[in-house]
């Protein structure tokens, strides 16, 4: 899984028709992740109701798409938990690393409390 | 597999169901400083050195068997480590 903060949202009239009815949020990771392309940011599909601000856990590939009731939707990410509350050493991380993904978006995960 | 380093832990009301229950910790990678959210069968604590399984590697950390396609993780981890004598641990 994978934690990041909702930025926005995806709509589409023309779709497949297994995705009717689907919520998409855009992702953008806290660290940096190994996504098959070369982007910095997920389109995930939501069933929790989750809104921009809110920090989420997502999770890829093949329980995304159980997370929807089967594993025949054309989807390889789903949002599976709203976060509340999060623990995390404190501690440097390398700048390439630890480049917020978005440059001008500090690492600031929901109601973080630093070990 | 991947070795990593117990980083932090979140917590969540809202979540999938099948996730209920389980603890996640945030691991980070070994010698990447890569983040991930990995679901804790082993009681493993911050400061941990850990093996994580990704996959259906992961599922079969938390149900063995070829009938657990239905659990939702994309990561566990699968072992706390002791000891290694490559130099990094």
């Amino acid at each position: 899984m994978i934690l990041g903060r909702v930025i926005g949202t995806v709509w589409a009239t023309r779709k497949h028709p297994r995705m009717s009815g689907l919520k998409l949020l855009v992702v953008e990771p806290y660290f940096v992740y190994q996504p098959a392309h070369d982007v910095d940011h997920l389109v995930a599909v939501d069933t929790l109701d989750a809104g921009p601000g809110d920090d989420v856990l997502v999770c890829l590939g093949r329980p995304a798409r159980r997370l929807l009731g089967g594993d025949n939707f054309p989807v390889e990410a789903a949002v599976m938990a709203i976060v509340d509350r999060s623990q995390l050493v404190e501690r440097e991380f390398s700048d390439e690393v630890a480049r917020p993904l978005c440059p001008l978006r500090p690492f600031s995960p929901a109601r973080v409390e630093w070990l | 597999m991947i070795r990593g380093t117990v980083l932090g832990q979140v917590w969540a009301t809202r979540q999938a169901a099948g996730l209920i229950g389980r603890k996640l910790l945030l691991v980070a990678v070994e010698a990447s400083d890569r983040l991930l959210v990995c679901v804790d069968t082993m009681q493993a604590g911050v400061g941990d050195e850990v093996l994580v399984s990704f996959g259906s590697g992961a599922r079969n950390v938390l149900r063995p068997g070829p009938d657990n396609r239905d659990l939702l993780c994309d990561a566990a981890i699968a072992q706390v480590v002791d000891g290694s004598d490559d130099g990094a641990g």
